[in-house]
């Protein structure tokens, strides 16, 4: 068997920082960074990055080194992603803020309203609605990351995880401030609203949930592949008729529904703002999917039926 | 009055704009024609006819700060003394400042290769100082330290606008790119003190009027303490002030050895690529 040689060069400096010599020709780029890291072991594997350009895209872990335009004498180039931090970690840090950050407020822990109001409960039953729901809301959250989710990546830049943490923990704190004040006003239409609101918001609660399973089952366990979802027997998915990614579009019906629940306007601007940042991720996913498959289902939109 | 060097534009510092608002008006790079010289990968400049729309919008802009320039001077000389100048210019001032909106809309159209979320917190920091206090607070329009920021917006301005003027028409004195330099050193410093002082004058009347405030209980469950949200405001200067004066620093260190290099009395030597590095 033909053994190739492999030399690492930094992408920037173009210095060589690595020589491999009688690697196997079906050896992965995962077992080439394996290899990378032993030299250098600041470089764990999930902040290599690997290319056959310098400026070109990232190869992939599967990749395998013989099926690369490469001749045997393989040259790379490397580029630092810098600290990583694994998305489990990230996801449940990020959600486990505010589970707990949300019952500080609910149940008025010191300091944070008038001291007359200490560990007393809110005598709207909304507020006692509200504080379930978010809380739900985080514990399915928490729950699906450890037994649902497939990730693609193993990790993020660690710079992440202060970003995600600051926008999650902020607004919840931001939105538990006034659901949870002595002088919080419960909504206008009262009783009607807020079931129309509870309806709403478990409706696409279990979408959401449904979405994610389907998604999970796609995937076998511990790959990577990529296959287009198509609706299934239960109809929360029938959604995928219309929609590229529905788990977005359920979020932002969970969320409107809890808007409609507290009346507030906090929770209108997370809704508005998570809107947002789901929008640029369903396009991108959308985009992603039209490019990969030829014969990707065209009625489809990114987020919203017919319109986004 | 701050300048990157005039290397990609993506340089020294994108760093997450938060408020980085600067004493000098928005960003507007120069405008390039349309064939850009070696600019692979840039932001394209304006076409003919764009080019044409930035010129007169730079005139009118360098016409309008020297009219106010020309008012306070008057005003000055009528009165004999420096208190409650801001009067004699609030009109154009306002007009002129609030103008520079056009600024954000030239970035993001694309006839101007700076960023649209920097320029948009700069202009917006100057409206937000012209309308939000000066305007909304009358007391403080007879403080001595809005004449502080209005001087020292007013020559900024009137450097700044010529500048891009000059340099959409290739023929940039040399002078005028040097004054824009040098004079950054006094002015921004200036203007940030007289935007400083105004916002803490202001402070005592918004709290006494609840100005711009929301109380609780409302129906939206809301409320908004435009009193916390001045102090926060002021206390935004140190990071983004500090960062804008640092990358600017920088950036002149650089261009005074380029220019160590080069002949110093070349004029129109070609226009500087301008984003602002904050």
């Amino acid at each position: 068997m033909k053994h190739y040689e492999v030399e690492i060069l930094d992408a920037k400096t173009k210095d060589k920082l690595c020589f491999l010599d009688k690697v196997e020709p079906n050896a992965t780029i995962g077992e080439i960074k394996s290899m990378f890291h032993k030299s250098h072991p600041q470089w764990y594997p999930a902040r290599q990055s690997i290319r056959l350009d310098p400026k070109g895209k990232s190869l992939k872990d599967e990749d395998v080194l013989q099926h690369l335009p490469v001749g045997t004498t393989a040259t790379f180039y490397f580029r630092d992603l810098g600290a990583q931090i694994s998305w489990v970690t990230v996801f449940l840090t990020e959600y486990a803020g505010p589970l707990l950050i949300y019952l500080l407020f609910y149940f008025r822990v010191p300091f944070i309203y008038a001291p007359k109001y200490d560990f007393t409960a809110s005598k709207h039953w909304v507020v006692h609605l509200a504080c379930m729901c978010h809380s739900f809301h985080y514990v399915k959250r928490l729950l699906e990351t450890l037994f649902v989710h497939r990730f693609s990546h193993g990790t993020m830049p660690l710079r992440n995880i202060f970003k995600n943490c600051t926008y999650y923990w902020g607004f919840a704190a931001w939105m538990a401030y006034y659901i949870n004040h002595p002088l919080y006003t419960p909504p206008t239409y009262g009783e009607q609203q807020v079931r129309a609101a509870l309806i709403i918001f478990l409706f696409c609660q279990i979408g959401n949930f449904s979405i994610h399973i389907t998604l999970r089952n796609l995937r076998p366990p511990g790959s990577k592949t990529r296959k287009i979802p198509y609706p299934t027997k239960n109809p929360f998915t029938w959604i995928f008729l219309l929609v590229s990614c529905p788990n977005y579009t359920y979020e932002l019906g969970s969320w409107l529904g809890f808007t409609l629940m507290t009346q507030c306007l906090p929770v209108a601007f997370f809704t508005l703002v998570g809107f947002i940042q789901m929008t640029v991720w369903a396009k991108g996913k959308h985009r992603s999917y039209l490019k990969e498959f030829r014969d990707y289902p065209p009625l489809r939109s990114p987020i919203l039926p017919f319109i986004l | 009055m701050a300048l990157a060097a005039d290397a990609v534009p993506r340089e020294g510092g994108q760093t997450p704009a938060a408020g980085s608002a600067a004493m000098s008006a928005p960003a507007m790079g120069t405008s390039r024609p349309a064939v850009a010289d070696g600019a692979l990968g840039r932001k394209r400049g304006p076409g003919a006819l764009a080019a044409a729309y930035l010129v007169l919008y730079n005139v009118v802009m360098t016409a309008g700060w020297l009219v106010i320039a020309v008012g306070l001077v008057r005003a000055y000389l009528a009165r004999g003394s420096y208190h409650g100048l801001y009067y004699s210019i609030e009109k154009p001032l306002k007009f002129f400042q609030t103008g520079a909106l056009l600024e954000i809309l030239h970035c993001a159209v694309g006839i101007v290769p700076s960023s649209v979320v920097l320029t948009g917190f700069q202009v917006m920091s100057r409206v937000f100082l012209t309308w939000a206090v000066t305007h909304s607070v009358r007391e403080v329009q007879s403080e001595d330290s809005v004449l502080l920021f209005v001087v020292a917006w007013t020559i900024t301005e009137i450097i700044r606008y010529s500048f891009y003027t000059f340099s959409l028409l290739n023929h940039l004195p040399y002078l005028i790119k040097w004054a824009r330099y040098t004079f950054f050193i006094v002015l921004y410093p200036m203007g940030v003190t007289g935007e400083l002082l105004t916002i803490y004058a202001a402070l005592p009347y918004v709290q006494k009027t609840g100005l711009y405030s929301i109380t609780l209980p409302n129906k939206y469950n809301f409320s908004f303490d435009y009193h916390t949200f001045l102090i926060l405001s002021m206390a935004s200067y140190i990071p983004c002030r500090g960062r804008r004066s640092w990358a600017t620093w920088r950036t002149t260190a650089k261009w005074n050895e380029r220019a160590a290099t080069l002949h110093p009395n070349a004029v129109g030597s070609g226009p500087p690529r301008i984003t602002y590095a904050c």
